[in-house]
């Protein structure tokens, strides 16, 4: 071992807290990256252990093929069969929605299915429904359901059983074979279990099933249940192996945050070194060994980060299962994937070593007359170099070319559009070539963000406008880590955004498709009876009732066969959402009316055009009062006014209602529900449609996948937090001079804390700064290019909750070394080197 | 131990900063290190006074505890009256911020503030505004005119310490402690800085306390205060650079 290498280590050895803290973002990254392969272990295990459809018992199974309702029988009469079960399924449409009737034998090793309230069916007709389908469909023990199959063919089932299912979907049924062969109507099955006797000989009833479908064109496959089970388990693995793919992704993100906050921590630490390099290179210790030295440093400092991060890791990942079974759930240990654990810790040396490498060289080029300067103002650079400026520029203009390109080639509104994946692409290159421009340039722009968001810190008082100082004198320290930051706040501010139009998107469709909780009507355009209508408007359980018109048959200009509605806007709040693409639907006036997209589209419509709308022989001119983005209403083609649809020779009686629960939550819907049913008893006809549910899905689906987003960004997130704590850890110690100073000439105590802390907040508040600015752009960008025609919306909250959010985070980072910093009395801290 | 709180007092009244029967020991037990060992002594009002001695003689825990920067271990230092030593850090905070400047060995100036900055500010964490005629005269005086928009890397060790200087006088504290304020400068810088400690004591009737083992430095002072083993081993006043070298001299050969 070299000598500088030896002098580098033995200070290590004297403080190992400060190998581990300059390590600290790798240990975090490790860490993510070693719990990922383990969390995806216990999933895989757990899931493959309990999740397939098929039961222990089934010992063959026959399917992907011709299976006919007749080869169940010959196949249950083989010898060796003990036991065969069909499975197949039907849909059918209640009044309540549609139905999934399934076979199963009910009981017995076959059965996938427990009774839990009146008996199994046996007879044809007859279903037994799962406790969500009781409760969604308002399916009750002896009730008779009348059911819609394929065309037209209507039959009558009977509920006379409540079974318990391997999943509750919430729209299920199970009956014998015969109900859902007559349903289905067709002779085909989609398989068949079977259990043979024990001790027989599996792979001779095998060879006799395989025989009996001998010679049939499209002979199903017969496979042990063994592998059926296995091959199910295998897909849902699947699911989760894509899933983790996604999360690799981001933890690849946190990976990279991770080596430029590393790289950062080491430039501090030679920095702060400066003086005893320089006195070794004054010794005549060559450039090559001492930037060879600190590389070993850092590769030490990777593997030391690298094992403590996995085994943490380990350590938690081993006491999952166990918390998660007092909690009743039961969950599979990872075990110990050993390889994963080497790969993760070679891969924090790799980063590490990567990270140290620029900081390494430019510590070695330190002069050996450094060692000789008496005084520690070797002021830090504040600038860039010619180079770095030129290759961020580049780097910037090539991110501002990609996106200018992407931009000019973004769909107008209903332009055919098929290169969302090509233009997303380009986003995410531009987004990329933009952040490295940061990474360069960000020294420079550290003072003018500073100047402009620390304003009011400067009004402040001296101790605002010293921890300012301090930030903008360290401009390329301040730069390195707020890009960090600046890398998490753009993902935030991303998904914050994107999301944000997608789900205001997502309200406008479905305030066309979805306007009220509820619809009731009857067969295509016939009226509603006015009994149904007054029973509807005397119940407490709905609210704001509109009646209105539907028709089709209906011409608007050169398009024929279109439907046409006159539900009043002031009514039914939820239209008031409506995206319009010109005009307003406020503007909906007899002789005016609003347009659907495909409507404007087809005859160049625009507001204040004229268009006929005719419908059974009769004719109207209407001016176009608003085109929409979407679909009208109802799904309809055109809104218009009560009084014009009558002049369309539409008898006055309304075809349909829109009702909205009266009281909030599923308990208030479910009441609701119910007295809609009960206003429509006895009128076959009629259909309650619960239109909030397809709302709430909507809006569940879209809340699901933003916290998922948002967990996974929040390892960058961490990372930046660590950054930041690492960095003013750091920054205090080398500035514990100029802390006495301030303390001597008379800073209190707690001034000194809320400098140091304000200083680690200001990294933060840059950080966020320029990840708004570059995260709120780009967000736009990418939803334009994705080509849904979702609006660009700030959601102006959630993310001044980043901003503030992210600033607490830093500048909680920055309370722990502030305050050991305040307590060194101001005689030692002046009398450190 | 009986304390007494006898009025320390000289020739020109009561003393601007004194100690009475000042002790501190650093450690416990068999490393305990005694540097001061029961030092009563008083700085007058208006002048300038260097205290010496060899290494490790005490002078600069001396200087640490009298500027509240350090707490004794028993007995007085009394801040114009005020006894410093039982004070929480909250006082000693404001003792420092308003009357008490500092000049150090290494200048100890905030490298991110400009030259005008650094001098104003003790008075901004005091929220003070700086006197304007004070300031001018200071500025004047020290030959920082052009200097003042310059960050502390801009400029040389004699302007650096002109600048510290500066900042040490402008709040007019009770007491300016120097620490060796000429040791990291050239002889002519040095003799700048010293000639004008003196000056601001002559002129301004600014109470001075410098802690130096230079003779040289010590020369410039209107008396001199020795130290040896933690405690008062004599004084010279009017001293010359001779008096205060036979001084040392007869302190190094009697140990």
């Amino acid at each position: 071992m070299s000598v500088v290498l030896r002098t580098q280590l033995a200070g290590v050895g004297r403080r190992p807290a400060r190998l581990l803290l300059t390590g600290l973002a790798v240990l975090v990254a490790s860490f993510v990256v070693y719990a990922t392969v383990l969390a995806q272990q216990i999933t895989e295990r757990s899931v493959v252990g309990g999740l397939s459809g098929t039961p222990e018992a089934v010992d063959l199974v026959v399917q992907q093929g011709d299976v006919r309702f007749a080869d169940v029988t010959a196949v249950g009469r083989l010898p060796g069969v003990a036991e065969v079960a069909v499975r197949t399924e039907a849909y059918v449409q209640t009044p309540a929605g549609d139905l999934i009737v399934s076979t199963d034998p009910g009981s017995g090793p076959l059965s996938t299915v427990t009774l839990s309230q009146g008996r199994y069916p046996t007879a044809p007709g007859e279903i037994a429904v799962t406790p969500r389908t009781v409760e969604r469909m308002d399916l009750r023990l002896g009730a008779g359901v009348p059911v819609t199959v394929g065309e037209g063919g209507k039959q009558t089932l009977t509920v006379v059983g409540v079974v318990q299912p391997p999943a509750d979907a919430g729209s299920l049924a199970y009956g014998t074979p015969d109900t859902v062969g007559r349903l289905t109507g067709g002779d085909w099955v989609d398989r068949i279990d079977l259990r043979l006797d024990g001790g027989g000989d599996s792979s001779g009833v095998r060879q006799q099933v395989v025989d009996l479908f001998q010679g049939r064109e499209g002979a199903p496959e017969v496979t042990t249940g063994a592998q059926t089970r296995l091959a199910e388990a295998r897909a849902a693995a699947d699911e989760i192996d894509q899933l983790f793919i996604v999360v690799r992704v981001f933890v690849a993100v946190a990976v990279i945050a991770a080596g430029l906050i590393v790289a950062s921590t080491f430039r501090i630490v030679f920095a702060q070194r400066m003086r005893q390099l320089a006195l070794l290179r004054a010794v005549g210790a060559g450039r090559g060994a001492v930037s060879r030295a600190l590389a070993a440093e850092g590769a030490l400092t990777g593997l030391v980060a690298g094992l403590t991060g996995v085994l943490a890791a380990l350590a938690v990942g081993h006491l999952i299962p166990p918390v998660a079974s007092a909690f009743g759930s039961a969950l599979s240990g990872p075990g110990f994937p050993l390889l994963e654990a080497g790969l993760t810790v070679l891969l924090a040396v790799l980063i590490t070593v990567l990270a140290v490498l620029a900081p390494a060289l430019s510590a070695a080029r330190v002069a050996p007359l450094e060692a000789l300067r008496s005084a520690a103002t070797t002021g830090a650079r504040q600038g860039i170099g010619v180079l770095r400026t030129i290759t961020g520029l580049l780097f910037a203009a090539g991110a501002a070319g990609i996106a200018a390109l992407v931009w000019s080639r973004l769909p107008g509104p209903g332009e055919p559009y098929n290169s969302a994946e090509t233009m997303m692409l380009g986003v995410v290159a531009s987004g990329g070539l933009a952040f490295v421009a940061l990474i360069a340039l960000g020294p420079v722009l550290v003072r003018p963000v500073l100047a402009v968001a620390a304003w009011p810190l400067r009004r402040l008082g001296p101790v605002g406008r010293l921890a300012v100082g301090g930030v903008g004198g360290s401009a390329r320290r301040a730069a390195a880590v707020s890009v960090v930051v600046a890398l998490g706040v753009t993902l935030v501010t991303g998904v914050l955004v994107g999301g944000d139009s997608i789900r205001v998107l997502a309200t406008r469709e479905a305030a066309a498709a979805a306007p009220a909780d509820f619809e009731l009507r009857g067969p295509t355009g016939a009226a509603l009876p006015a009994a149904v209508t007054d029973r509807v408007r005397q119940s407490p359980d709905v609210t704001r009732i509109a009646t209105y018109r539907w028709t089709d048959g209906v011409s608007i200009g050169t398009m024929l066969d279109a439907a046409a509605t006159d539900v009043p806007v002031a009514d039914v709040p939820r239209l008031a959402e409506l995206d319009t693409v010109s005009g307003s639907v406020t503007g909906l006036a007899p002789g005016r009316a609003v347009i659907g997209q495909i409507v404007a589209e087809l005859d160049g419509l625009r507001t204040g055009d004229e268009v006929v709308v005719g419908r059974a022989g009769r004719q109207i001119r209407v001016t176009v009062a608003a085109v929409l983005g979407g679909q009208a209403p109802l799904h309809t083609g055109i809104l218009l006014d009560a009084a014009d649809l009558t002049r369309l020779g539409m008898p006055a009686a309304p075809t349909g209602l829109l009702a909205d629960a009266a009281a909030p939550g599923e308990d208030g819907r479910t009441a609701a529900l119910r007295s809609l049913r009960a206003a429509a008893a006895g009128q076959p006809d009629l259909a309650v449609a619960v239109l909030a549910d397809q709302y709430d899905q909507i809006n569940d689906a879209l809340a699901m996948v933003l916290a998922v987003a948002l967990a996974l960004i929040g390892l960058t997130v961490l990372i930046a937090v660590v950054g930041v704590g690492a960095t003013t850890a750091l920054s205090v110690v080398e500035r514990s001079r100029e802390s006495g100073l301030l303390r001597a000439v008379g800073m209190s105590r707690s001034g000194l804390h809320t400098m140091l802390t304000t200083e680690s907040a200001l990294y933060g508040v840059i950080g966020a700064v320029l990840g708004l600015l570059l995260g709120v752009p780009y967000a736009w960008l990418a939803v334009s290019a994705i080509g849904l025609d979702a609006p660009l919306t700030l959601p102006g909250f959630q993310l001044l909750a980043v901003f503030v959010v992210l600033v607490a985070l830093t500048a909680l980072a920055g309370v722990l070394p502030a305050r050991r910093a305040a307590r060194v009395s101001p005689v030692t801290a002046l009398g450190t080197d | 131990m009986q304390r007494q709180s006898a009025p320390v007092t000289d020739r020109n009244g009561p003393a601007a900063v004194a100690a009475v029967d000042l002790v501190k020991v650093y450690g416990a037990g068999d490393t305990a290190v005694r540097a001061l060992d029961g030092v009563s002594v008083g700085f007058e009002r208006g002048r300038f006074t260097a205290i010496m001695g060899p290494s490790g003689s005490g002078k600069s825990t001396l200087m640490h505890c009298l500027a509240g920067l350090d707490t004794a271990t028993s007995g007085q230092v009394l801040l114009g009256g005020t006894d410093l030593t039982q004070q929480p850090d909250r006082v000693l905070t404001k003792a420092r911020r308003e009357r008490i400047g500092f000049v150090f060995q290494s200048f100890n100036l905030l490298p991110q503030l400009t030259a005008s900055a650094n001098i104003t500010l003790p008075l901004d964490l005091a929220g003070r505004e700086p006197d304007p005629v004070l300031l001018d005269r200071l500025i004047t005086t020290l030959g920082l005119g052009g200097r003042l928009g310059h960050l502390p890397s801009e400029l040389s060790g004699g302007q650096q310490q002109r600048v510290a200087l500066a900042r040490a006088l402008v709040s007019r504290p009770e007491v300016v402690f120097a620490d060796e304020p000429t040791g990291n400068l050239d002889s002519r810088s040095g003799a700048e800085v010293l000639a004008l400690l003196r000056d601001s004591a002559r002129d301004l009737g600014q109470t001075i306390v410098m802690v130096t083992h230079d003779p040289g430095a010590a020369a410039y002072a209107d008396r001199v205060v020795m130290l040896a083993d933690g405690r008062l081993a004599g004084e010279i006043h009017q001293p010359d650079i001779t008096s205060v070298t036979e001084a040392l001299q007869s302190l190094a050969v009697n140990r």
